[in-house]
C-alpha cells in the first residue's frame, strides 16, 4: 500500500499549491492588505452593482406569472418572490394591504399605525440585505454579519433601523431633540455596560469587537419629549459569540452563566432560553418561543408585546405578572419549491410598549406621563419537517437492505451445488 | 540480592502469564462495551473528550456523545473559503490535526478493534449473525486488492470536496461530504433515541442525492455487516488516514517470522482477511493499513512469541502455547 500513500500525498501537496493560488484572487472580496477605506469603497461599489442588478431583474420578476398552483399558499409566494427582486426601499410602504387575509387569527398587517409605526430596533444586516436569503461564502454563519481581521477576533456590524418591517425598515434618521445613548455589555466585562461612541458620519453601523465568547448585548436608548409624554426607546440586540468544539472551557462556562438582563434598563425585552439550548441555537418556523418584558431588571406586567414576522405578520400579547409573554413562530416562507432555500433567514422583531403615569423633569421641560418601548430582533429559519422525509429516509434504507439482502441470499443459493455421488469401482 | 529479586520476577512473570492467558475474547467483548457506553452515552455524564477522536465518536449523536469525531471538524474547517486556509485561520487546522495525531498515537489502529462505536456494532451484528447459523462471507484475493484502495478514494475525496466548497465549486449541501454518506451519523443517535438523521432532504437536488446516498449506505452496511466481518472498516477512510501516520503509534503489532510455522490460524480469525498476517515472515511491524489491531491474531497464534503487542516496545500482550491451550479449550471440562 506504500505506492498508493506515496501517490496520495504528493497530489494533496499539489491540490495545496493550487488553493494557495486560487486563494490570491480575490473574488468578491476586496484584496488582502487592503486599508479599512479601501475595503468600505469595495462593498460600497459592490453593494451598488448588486442593487442596479436588483433594479434590471425587478421589471422581469414583475411580468412573470406568479407560481400560485406551485403551493396552497400561493399568492403569499409569489408576493414573497416579488418582494425579493424588488429593490428595497428605506421607506416603509403599507405591505399588510397586500396581504391575503385569513392566514391566521389575531393577525394584522406589519405597518401599524400608532406609538409603534416608528420603532427603533437594532438589525444585524442593512435594508438592502434584509431579503433572508443565505449568501455566498460565509452564510453558513447564520448571515451574522461577521467581519474584521480573519487572524483577529469577529467583529459585529448593527443597523439602527426605523420601522416595523422586519425586512424593509429604514435607517434611523437621526433626531437632534432624542440623542442616543449606546451601550455594550461584554459576557466578562462590566454588569452595567460600556458606552459606544455612535456612528460616523458616513457609517450607517454600530460596530463592535468580540475577543471572548459569550453573549455581547447592545442597547440604543433615546429620549424624546412630546408634549407631556417622554417616550423613551430601548432597541437591544443579543449577539452569540460561540466557537466551534468549544474553545476555553473556562471563558464559555462564564459565558453560560453570565446575566443576560442589564438592570440600569428603563425597559428591555430577553429572550427566554430553553433549558438545554444549544450555543448555536437557530430558532425554526413552528417553535413556541418565549421573551420577557423587564423594567429595571424586574418584570414589567401588562406590556402590549408584539411579534412581526419576516413577511409582517403581526401577533399581539400581552405581558403576565412574569413579564413573560410567548409567541409560536410562523411559517411565512413560501418559496415555490425549485427556489426553496434551508438556510432562508427570516427576520422577526419584537416590540413591547408600556405607558406609565410618572411625572417629572425632561430637559427642564415637565412631563405627566412615560412610554416606554423596548425592542429585539432576531432570526428563524425554516423548520427542517419542511424539507426533510423521515418516510423517505426509512423507505430507502429498507429498499436497499431488502433488495442487497435478496441478492446475498440469490447468490449463496446460486453457489450452492447439489450433492451428486461418485463412486469409485476399486474392481477395476 | 538474588533473593530480594526472584519473587518480583516471579510477580511479573505471572502477571505476564495472566495477561497472555486471558480470555481474550471475552476481555475485549467487555472493554468495547465499556467504550461504546462512554462514547454514546458519556455526554449524558458531562464528559466531553474533545473534538479531535480518532474514531467514530459521531457527532450528531448530539446528546449523547462524549467526544466528537476528528472527521467532522476537520471537514468543516476544510470548507472555509479557500483565502482563509492560508491565513492564521489555518493555523487551526494543523492545531487540530496535531491533537487529533496525539489521540491516535496512544492506541494507534487500536482505536479501531477496540473502541470505535460503529465497529463495536458490526462486532455485535457478526455476533449475531453466529447466533443464528449463517455462515459469513469472504472476499477473493482478487476483490480484496481492489476494495482494499476504496478507503483511499474516500479519503481523498474527503479532502477535496471540502475545498471545492470552500472554493464555491460544489455546493454547500454538499459538505460534510464523508458525514453525509457514514452509517455512524445515522446509526449512533438511534442508541439515545434521536431518529432525526433518518431522512431525505428534499431542499436541493445535492441535499437530496447525498441524503439518499446516506440512507442507502446505512442499508448497505446492515446487510454488509450481517454476512461480512467488520464490512464497513474496509472502507473506512479514517482508518486509511491512521495507516499514513501509524509510523511512531505507541501501540504495535510485531511478528517474529523465525518462530512462525505458517498454519494460518492468524489468518482464519482475521475480520479482514489480511493474508500477510500468515505469509509475510518478514516484516517485523506486520500491521497493514486494513488492520484494526483488534489483536485476535495474537490470542489464536499456538506459537509462543511468534506474533506479540507491544506498547512503547514494551510486550503487553504475546502468544504463547499455554494462552492458545487454554483459549481452544474454553468450553471443555475435564478433557470431554
Amino acid at each position: 500500500m506504500n505506492h498508493i500513500t506515496h501517490r496520495i500525498l504528493p497530489a494533496l501537496l499539489a491540490l495545496l499549491a493550487c488553493g494557495f493560488v486560487l486563494a490570491q484572487d480575490g473574488g468578491g472580496r476586496p484584496p488582502e492588505g487592503a486599508s479599512q477605506d479601501e475595503k468600505r469603497a469595495f462593498y460600497q461599489k459592490r453593494a451598488a452593482d448588486r442593487a442596479k442588478a436588483a433594479d434590471s431583474a425587478a421589471p422581469a420578476a414583475a411580468a412573470a406569472p406568479a407560481p400560485a398552483a406551485d403551493h396552497p399558499h400561493g399568492a403569499p409566494a409569489s408576493k414573497a418572490m416579488a418582494d425579493k427582486a424588488a429593490p428595497a426601499k428605506f421607506e416603509e410602504p403599507a405591505r399588510g394591504a397586500t396581504r391575503p387575509a385569513g392566514m391566521g387569527m389575531a393577525m394584522r398587517g406589519g405597518s401599524g399605525s400608532g406609538s409603534g409605526s416608528g420603532a427603533l430596533w437594532l438589525s444585524d444586516s442593512p435594508p438592502a440585505r434584509g431579503d433572508g436569503l443565505p449568501r455566498a461564502g460565509m452564510g453558513g454563519m447564520g448571515g451574522m454579519s461577521m467581519g474584521g481581521d480573519r487572524s483577529g477576533p469577529p467583529t459585529k456590524r448593527l443597523w439602527l433601523r426605523a420601522g416595523t418591517d422586519p425586512v424593509k425598515s429604514g435607517f434611523a434618521k437621526e433626531d437632534a431633540e432624542a440623542p442616543t445613548e449606546i451601550l455594550l455589555v461584554k459576557p466578562q466585562g462590566v454588569l452595567t455596560g460600556e458606552a459606544l461612541p455612535p456612528q460616523e458620519e458616513d457609517k450607517k453601523n454600530l460596530a463592535f469587537v468580540m475577543p471572548v465568547q459569550g453573549y455581547y448585548r447592545l442597547y440604543v436608548t433615546t429620549r424624546k419629549l412630546q408634549g407631556d409624554t417622554v417616550n423613551i426607546s430601548v432597541a437591544k440586540a443579543e449577539v452569540s459569540n460561540f466557537r466551534m468544539g468549544g474553545g476555553d472551557g473556562e471563558e464559555r462556562a462564564v459565558a453560560l452563566t453570565a446575566p443576560r438582563v442589564l438592570e440600569t434598563a428603563p425597559i428591555e425585552i430577553v429572550r427566554e432560553k430553553a433549558a438545554n439550548e444549544p450555543t448555536f441555537f437557530q430558532l425554526k418556523s413552528g417553535d413556541e418561543q418565549a421573551f420577557v418584558v423587564l423594567q429595571k431588571g424586574l418584570p414589567a406586567q401588562g406590556a402590549r408585546v408584539r411579534f412581526v414576522s419576516h413577511e409582517g405578520w403581526t401577533k399581539e400579547a400581552v405581558s403576565d405578572e412574569q413579564g413573560r409573554v410567548s409567541f409560536q413562530v410562523i411559517r411565512d416562507y413560501f418559496a415555490p419549491w425549485n427556489d426553496f432555500q434551508k438556510r432562508f433567514k427570516g427576520t422577526y422583531l419584537v416590540i413591547a410598549d408600556l405607558s406609565a403615569a410618572e411625572s417629572g423633569k425632561h430637559k427642564d421641560q415637565p412631563y405627566t406621563s412615560v412610554h416606554y418601548q423596548a425592542t429585539l430582533a432576531g432570526s428563524y429559519y425554516p423548520a427542517t419537517e419542511d424539507y426533510r422525509s423521515y418516510a423517505w429516509g426509512l423507505g430507502v434504507s429498507l429498499l436497499i437492505v431488502l433488495f442487497s439482502g435478496a441478492a446475498v441470499y440469490l447468490y449463496r443459493r446460486r453457489r450452492i451445488k447439489t450433492f451428486q455421488e461418485v463412486r469409485f469401482n476399486d474392481a477395476k | 540480592m538474588t533473593r530480594s529479586k526472584t519473587p518480583g520476577k516471579t510477580r511479573l512473570q505471572g502477571g505476564r502469564d495472566a495477561v497472555n492467558q486471558v480470555d481474550f475474547n471475552r476481555f475485549r467483548f467487555w472493554f468495547q462495551l465499556v467504550a461504546f457506553v462512554l462514547f454514546v452515552y458519556g455526554g449524558y455524564l458531562a464528559i466531553d473528550l474533545g473534538t479531535h477522536l480518532p474514531f467514530f465518536s459521531c457527532g450528531y449523536n448530539k446528546e449523547g456523545r462524549a467526544g466528537v469525531c476528528y472527521l467532522l471538524p476537520l471537514q468543516h474547517q476544510l470548507g472555509r473559503p479557500l483565502a482563509m486556509l492560508f491565513t492564521a485561520a489555518g493555523l487551526a487546522i494543523l492545531t487540530g490535526f496535531l491533537l487529533f495525531a496525539l489521540w491516535f498515537i496512544v492506541l494507534n489502529k487500536g482505536w479501531c478493534g477496540f473502541v470505535c462505536p460503529l465497529g463495536t456494532i458490526q462486532d455485535w451484528i457478526t455476533a449475531l449473525r453466529r447466533s443464528l447459523g449463517v455462515r459469513y462471507s469472504k472476499y477473493t484475493q482478487g476483490q480484496f486488492k481492489q476494495l482494499t484502495k476504496i478507503k483511499y478514494i474516500l479519503l481523498a475525496l474527503m479532502i477535496l470536496i471540502p475545498l471545492g466548497v470552500g472554493g464555491g465549486i460544489f455546493s454547500r449541501d454538499m459538505s460534510p461530504p464523508f458525514c453525509l454518506i457514514c452509517p455512524a451519523r445515522m446509526i449512533l443517535p438511534i442508541f439515545t433515541g434521536d431518529f432525526s438523521q433518518f431522512t431525505v432532504d428534499f431542499s436541493s437536488m445535492t441535499a437530496l442525492v447525498m441524503t439518499v446516498f446516506g440512507m442507502a449506505v446505512t442499508g448497505l452496511f446492515l446487510v454488509g455487516s450481517f454476512v461480512k466481518k467488520r464490512f464497513f472498516c474496509f472502507f473506512c477512510p479514517m482508518s486509511a488516514l491512521h495507516y499514513l501516520i501509524s509510523k511512531p503509534a505507541l501501540l504495535k503489532l510485531k511478528k517474529d517470522g523465525d518462530k512462525c510455522t505458517r498454519c494460518g490460524d492468524c489468518y482464519r480469525v482475521c475480520d479482514m482477511e489480511i493474508k500477510e498476517i500468515a505469509d509475510d515472515v518478514k516484516t517485523v511491524d506486520i500491521m497493514t493499513d486494513d488492520c484494526t489491531l483488534c489483536l485476535k491474531c495474537v490470542a489464536s497464534c499456538p506459537e509462543p512469541g511468534a506474533l506479540k503487542a507491544t506498547f512503547c516496545g514494551i510486550p503487553i500482550f504475546e502468544a504463547t502455547e499455554a494462552g492458545f491451550i487454554k483459549r481452544m479449550s474454553k468450553g471443555c471440562h475435564d478433557g470431554k
